[in-house]
């Protein structure tokens, strides 16, 4: 059984190993230049972090989709959950959010670009625009799906409308929220990426994209994995804090329900 | 777990009116229009008139879709009404308010709070200190039976202990009345009868006034003072019946008494009358 549980915890780095070693049986076998093997791209990694245009370069693309996020965050609960609770506010935002929603958010780059620039502005801009849209979403399912008897119980204790859109219904969305900021976060790092594709100028996405033009392509690589890892790091620090907050929210069946 | 208190006690708590001319609640020609998805008006509420003293148990009784728990809601204050005024000590109802303090059905307890962070809710929101609000309600809690379970969440909870939870988060604010929405609807036969006598005990150390909605004609001659009785489409109030038994009442020995049968029968044979099939023994 403790085994079994060491193995259940070790399952995803099990699954890195698994996915490098196939990558490093397939280039030994394909032996092409442009497909350079998983140990020679992990080689990479430490001159791409140790050189400090690449690590300035890094952190500018950090900044811009902590910014981005945490506007979008700050943006879009409190827009989800207004919508979820007033039917007015919902019928105003629907159509447009159901317009917006489908478009990819990298396809507005180049308009954005030409108005805004190729600077920081327009980058942290499209970020923001790819993280609200799940945001607003599972918020406002969130917030609809409260009960009413429970915002009258707040009412009957005194709460007003904006007390109790803050101390209930906030909290009871809240398994619903950070379901779509995991989903945004995730975003956050795609439109990150896409956005330095577009407009090359500085960031983790320019600096594989230069790589590629020159033929650097265990760098290529390099940069590919560390955008994963910041990835996969991000995502379970996220899950961990998600965890911590909702833990009234999981069913637990190993507390007795016995009463009496 | 016995919670039943001694005669003089009773006697010591009882409040007094402030103003006997002034009853607690007044439902003063109350009607209310719905809107079906269909778009048609649907009267739910006809014309109903009805004056609860203070310390009353009064009961609602009548079959599914009579508007029983509509009127409860426009004493709340969640709902309002099409025509006429509900008041409570004499002030027209406009909104909820602490004084009136509703249980229901679906529990409606915060989930993201523990058993005592849902009892110490209300009476934090009124300024009372963690401390204070802390020992009120872990006494709460004992008082519904509940010690050892301060530090669960609703999730863990059964349906039973949940309604336990609601009522004495309920009665942790102090509200002047009870309003309990078919509270022990959603229970199971056993759960529900134990919640019965506990909130009859409870009830009869501060005789606070309670509205008490149900389907359930054993349960309301059980608890209540007066019955009263409704009819659906459009809900009206068919009867009130005063129940004349001895207090502080207990379920084994009212179950043996002819007098309480008779007042189930009798109320049963006038829902037959009427053909309101679907109400519950």
């Amino acid at each position: 059984m403790t085994l079994r549980a060491l193995i259940a915890r070790l399952a995803p780095f099990l699954a890195c190993l698994g996915l490098l070693a196939v990558w490093q049986v397939a280039a030994l076998v394909l032996n092409n230049d442009s497909f350079p093997t998983a140990l020679d791209s992990i080689r990479a990694i430490p001159s791409i972090l140790g050189d400090k245009e690449s690590l300035v370069n890094i952190l500018a693309s950090l900044r811009r989709m902590a910014v981005g996020f945490a506007v979008a965050v700050v943006v879009s609960i409190p827009l989800g959950l207004i919508m979820g609770r007033s039917r007015g506010v919902a019928s105003f935002f629907n159509p447009l959010l159901m317009v917006i929603y489908p478009v990819p958010k990298a396809a507005l780059m180049p308009i954005i670009m030409l108005w805004l620039g190729v600077g920081d502005l327009s980058k942290t801009l499209v970020i923001f625009l790819g993280v609200s849209l799940p945001v607003i979403y599972h918020s406002f399912e969130g917030a609809k799906a409260v009960e009413e008897k429970m915002l009258w119980s707040g009412a009957a204790m005194g709460l007003s409308a904006l007390e109790r859109l803050i101390r209930v219904v906030l909290p009871a969305a809240l398994p619903d929220i950070l379901t779509g900021c995991r989903t945004g976060l995730v975003l956050a790092l795609i439109t990150m990426v896409t956005s330095e594709m577009i407009a090359r100028q500085s960031g983790a996405g320019n600096i594989l994209f230069n790589a590629l033009d020159m033929g650097q392509y265990d760098t290529v690589y390099a940069m590919i994995i560390i955008v994963g890892a910041m990835g996969i790091c991000l995502d379970a620090a996220f899950e961990r804090m998600r965890e911590r907050l909702v833990r009234w929210s999981e069913p637990q069946f190993d507390i007795p329900l016995s009463f009496s | 777990m016995n919670l039943m208190p001694s005669r003089s006690e009773l006697k010591v708590e009882a409040a007094p009116v402030a103003n006997p001319a002034i009853p607690m609640i007044e439902i003063d020609h109350v009607s209310q229009v719905f809107q079906t998805s269909s778009h048609q008006d649907h009267l739910a509420l006809s014309d109903i008139s009805l004056t609860i003293n203070d310390g009353a148990f009064v009961s609602i009784l009548g079959p599914s879709g009579c508007g029983k728990s509509t009127l409860l809601y426009i004493v709340g204050g969640f709902v309002n009404p099409t025509q006429g005024v509900a008041r409570m000590k004499g002030s027209p109802i406009t909104g909820p308010g602490p004084d009136r303090g509703p249980v229901f059905q679906e529990f409606a307890l915060f989930p993201w709070k523990s058993v005592l962070g849902n009892v110490m809710y209300g009476p934090r929101q009124q300024g009372v200190k963690a401390a204070e609000a802390e020992a009120q309600g872990r006494a709460l809690i004992e008082m519904v039976g509940l010690k050892g379970f301060e530090h669960f969440y609703p999730k863990e909870l059964s349906g039973g202990m949940k309604q336990r939870v609601a009522l004495a988060r309920t009665l942790a604010y102090h509200p002047e009345v009870l309003l309990m929405d078919e509270p022990f609807g959603a229970l199971d036969a056993h759960t529900r009868t134990r919640l019965q006598n506990d909130l009859l005990n409870i009830w009869e150390r501060d005789r606070k006034t309670v509205l008490f909605v149900t389907h359930s004609v054993d349960e309301a001659v059980f608890l209540s003072d007066r019955v009263v009785m409704m009819s659906r489409s459009p809900g009206r109030i068919k009867q009130i019946i005063d129940i004349d038994l001895p207090r502080p009442r207990r379920r084994t020995e009212l179950l043996l008494d002819p007098r309480y049968q008779k007042y189930v029968v009798d109320i049963e044979r006038m829902f037959d009358d009427a053909g309101d099939a679907e109400l519950q023994p």
